[in-house]
């Protein structure tokens, strides 16, 4: 979707266990459900 | 052509304020997500940035990653922070960008508001301010932003692909999106997706 949306080199962040240990926690890992950090850049 | 979203946009965006209404007035109430100092710590946040700030900066924070762990933000630089929430991001990002660097902070929900504006002139920070505004509909100028950075909220709008398009209205040729969200590893049932209560719980 970012490319799709016209945004270039995209990096993304390793995975981090947002959920582990909240009331949410079994939710997230029936789907698998982390955190991440990504970074894209507008075109100059 | 109308996008076909999951989700009311409206709805969605009303449920999405009443929950975080809530983190920001009663952040200690417990949520199905964590908050505060702790989170800020499991998310990999620097101790010395977070120590320095006070409760009431901390408390209601509710991200769900750290959007500086791929690139520090330069002295000097221009951000929008997009859904600041009681502006813990934003406080972070103006320790990074220094008194020559601004930020501005946007956010729906009129208790989030309120909060980081409070904090932002108790820490007089000059170089911060909170501005009322949907992600699909920045307050902020054409080619303003070296930065936008986000957390935890892009997941909970109903056409992403809008607020994309404008974060990349708000950016300057060469700025850099800067953010953290929530992906799932496997995929959600159609009904599930279209279950708007399950967006916000």
């Amino acid at each position: 979707m970012l490319e799709d949306s016209g945004f270039t080199d995209i990096v993304i962040g390793e995975a981090v266990d947002t959920f582990g240990g909240a009331t949410g926690e079994d939710k997230a890992r029936a789907f698998e459900v982390y955190g991440y950090a990504f970074m894209a850049r507008r075109p100059a | 052509m109308a996008r076909d979203l999951l989700v009311d946009p409206d709805a969605l965006r009303e449920q999405v304020r009443s929950k975080y209404r809530e983190v920001a007035v009663d952040p200690g109430a417990g949520f199905h997500f964590h908050t505060g100092r702790g989170l800020a710590s499991r998310l990999g946040y620097q101790a010395d940035a977070v120590n320095t700030l006070p409760d009431r900066a901390v408390e209601s924070f509710a991200g769900v990653g750290n959007p500086f762990s791929l690139r520090r933000l330069a002295p000097g630089e221009k951000v929008v922070d997009v859904g600041s929430g009681a502006g813990f991001d934003s406080f972070i990002a103006a320790s990074q960008v220094g008194p020559g660097g601004h930020v501005i902070g946007v956010d729906m929900t009129a208790e989030m508001l309120a909060k980081s504006r409070q904090t932002a002139e108790a820490l007089g920070l000059g170089q911060v301010e909170f501005r009322e505004g949907l992600a699909e509909a920045l307050p902020v100028a054409d080619g303003w932003a070296d930065v936008a950075i986000s957390n935890g909220v892009i997941n909970l709008c109903a056409d992403k692909q809008a607020v994309f398009a404008e974060i990349l209205r708000v950016l300057r040729p060469g700025g850099r999106l800067q953010f953290a969200d929530i992906a799932n590893g496997r995929p959600v049932p159609a009904e599930a997706l279209r279950d708007i209560d399950l967006w916000t719980g």
